[in-house]
């Protein structure tokens, strides 16, 4: 697994709104497209969407003051 | 750089914003130190700079830096680190610190600390990390723990392991925020005790206290460190643990970041660390009496 592109992808999911919106319609399938190997893939397929849900919104509303 | 305190005289003060910073001043006498936010006079005019070497003057400070990304799989870029050691040469702070987060990835910044994969990639990208930011600062910096709402996937451990496997790789000290200990114990189901009690006691030097919220999606409540509200009366009481576990002396933020009360609620938090604290130290003196006899 490489953590850098983990961590690449994820960056880009916290940020980017349609990003986010591709992957929580597809996780695998946006994975792939962004290059992602079967390891980080599978992080992913599983991720807390409780917790990212709850990240973003913080994320959001400190950029919006 | 000053060197960290090692004398048992506790330290207690306030995160410095710029909202508190009249009432602060007078105020000087029950505050032992701020704790000012580095990034924000990287790139400030010199007046700003001046202004800051004249509070350094005034009260012991100690910076806190927020967007190095120091937990990253990738290395810091040495110009950030340079900001630092600039700042750090002008105002000769007690110490300096920086969380263990990640903060952008792939050209990206995420503008938010965030927790990185917990695995050896992230750790051995710490360790180095940190290797690059003594050499260029000239000090080591405590590393904070920092408060999550996420499982950070791609993680093979646990945050304890992780965040011990980076203190002991790359020999750091700790600034333990126990609010972030607090929350993220209350949102993943750990006792926040327990942890606590497995930390190297004698690698924590400072402490951070702040205050949350509960926030809730998807059905599910989390609780938030948010820096708007009082410190909750379990944060206290790790506080009195801290006390019991570690035997040197430490330095004790309180920070707050936005809907203010009145400086004299804020001093009286501060009353309740050092009480909170000095309680601890009670129950460490008790115990060792009691070996002793």
């Amino acid at each position: 697994m490489s953590t850098p592109r983990l961590e690449a992808f994820l960056a880009k999911i916290y940020v980017d709104e349609d990003a986010r919106r591709r992957f929580l319609a597809d996780p695998r399938g946006e994975a792939l497209r962004a290059g992602l190997n079967d390891a980080e893939v599978a992080a992913l397929e599983t991720i807390d969407l409780v917790g990212l849900e709850l990240t973003v919104r913080s994320l959001t509303h400190k950029r919006a003051g | 750089m000053k060197s960290v305190p090692t004398t048992q005289t506790d330290c207690f003060g306030l995160g410095w914003r710029r909202e508190l910073a009249a009432e602060v001043f007078t105020q000087l006498d029950r505050i032992d130190v701020v704790e000012v936010i580095a990034d924000d006079f990287f790139d400030a005019p010199t007046r700003a700079r001046r202004s800051l070497r004249t509070l350094a003057a005034q009260v012991p400070v100690v910076l806190h830096g927020v967007s190095l990304g120091l937990a990253s799989s990738v290395a810091v870029a040495a110009k950030r680190l340079g900001k630092m050691a600039r700042l750090c040469d002008e105002v000769q702070p007690q110490f300096w610190s920086e969380h263990l987060a990640f903060v952008r990835g792939g050209g990206i910044e995420i503008g938010h600390l965030t927790a990185p994969p917990r695995n050896a990639e992230t750790v051995a990208g710490a360790t180095a990390n940190l290797a690059r930011a003594q050499q260029i600062v000239g000090a080591a910096p405590l590393v904070e723990n920092i408060a999550t709402l996420i499982e950070p996937p791609g993680s093979d451990r646990n945050e304890l392991s992780w965040l011990t496997d980076i203190l002991a790789a790359a020999n750091a000290d700790l600034l333990l925020d126990l609010h972030n200990l607090y929350a993220n114990a209350t949102n993943f189901g750990y006792d926040p005790k327990a942890f606590l009690a497995a930390l190297p006691a004698e690698r924590i030097r400072a402490v951070h206290l702040a205050g949350g919220k509960w926030v809730q999606a998807r059905g599910t409540q989390r609780w938030l460190d948010d820096h708007l509200h009082d410190v909750p009366a379990p944060v206290y009481e790790l506080l009195t643990l801290v006390g019991e576990c570690v035997p040197h002396s430490l330095t004790v933020i309180l920070e707050r970041d936005g809907q203010y009360p009145p400086l004299a609620s804020l001093l009286a938090e501060l009353d309740c660390a050092r009480d909170a604290l000095a309680l601890g130290r009670a129950r460490r003196a008790a115990n060792r009496l009691e070996v002793a006899a």
